[in-house]
């Protein structure tokens, strides 16, 4: 037997907060006894804070799916590069490697590995969404990151791997990439990335074939 | 004539409770279409309203607390 997942949780709070609040709309008076009162107390402010607190950590959650990322027109051709096929392109070689989790591919490597980052991601996202909806969406290729892409990223999953370790290249770098005065991206070594501008003469992996 | 604060509280508990009942069903869209669009959704009208009605609930029963003797 497995266990309900959050999720089920949180819509079975729902409906069950909506249920109670009907049955008080409908028969206020059953509030004229003590037991009736408590019955609103839960019906009325502790389920629906519990839901509200519940939905938005769900939200947040679902925020992290790749597929919200790239279901804005803007960020198709980033979601596109996931699949080119060849290994030369980082996210394409992590996502279809499962380097990084494929359902979460854009959060794991554009979020913050530091305090609050994942606070910082979020506000970055929500000035995204402003941006789709109340601004003026740039052109895919004009899209750039609000900082340089910092090295903290790439080694909180590399550092201490074998493979990344065992590379006399990076430890002989190891000093100046921790302290970011040489990118793993932008440096000569790591520097295909999204490429979006030669998707149009790449090859495309299919994850049926 | 004012209304009596029996008939008060029933008012202001009809009024929460539709505002809680909008405030989550459109919640429970937000949950289900997910899309970015949705975030805005639970958070601009599903959040709000919750937020409302159960400010409503908890100030009803503070002026009738306040009213009794």
């Amino acid at each position: 037997m497995t266990l309900p997942g959050p999720e089920t949780l949180l819509f079975a709070a729902l409906i069950t907060a909506v249920v109670l609040i009907a049955i008080v709309v409908v028969r206020p008076s059953l509030t004229a006894t003590r037991g009736g009162k408590i019955f609103a107390f839960v019906a009325f402010f502790l389920l629906p804070v519990l839901c509200v607190f519940a939905a938005g950590s769900q939200h947040i959650e679902n925020s992290k799916q790749t597929t919200f990322c790239i279901s804005c027109h803007v960020m198709g051709p980033y979601g596109r590069s996931l699949y080119v096929d060849d290994p030369q392109y980082i996210p394409a070689a992590h996502f279809q490697n499962h380097r990084v989790p494929a359902d979460e591919a854009c959060y794991t490597c554009h979020t913050d590995y530091a305090l609050y980052g994942g606070i910082q991601a979020k506000i970055r996202g929500l000035h995204h969404i402003y941006v789709q909806y109340l601004g003026t969406p740039p052109q895919p290729d004009q899209i750039k990151l609000y900082v340089p892409y910092n090295n903290r990223e790439c080694l909180h999953c590399h550092l201490g791997a074998r493979s990344f370790m065992s590379n006399a290249i990076h430890m002989a770098i190891m000093d100046s990439l921790k302290s970011n005065e040489m990118s793993c991206v932008t440096s000569g070594c790591h520097d295909t990335i999204h490429n979006i501008d030669s998707l149009g003469k790449v090859k495309f992996w299919s994850p049926a074939q | 004539m004012s209304a009596s604060p029996a008939n008060s509280m029933a008012r202001n508990l009809r009024i929460a409770g539709t505002l809680l009942l909008l405030g989550l069903l459109v919640t429970i869209v937000s949950l289900i279409w997910k899309s970015p669009l949705s975030f805005l959704m639970f958070a601009g009208i599903g959040g709000l309203l919750v937020l409302l009605g159960v400010a409503l609930y908890l100030f009803s029963l503070a002026s009738i607390a306040s009213e009794s003797p």
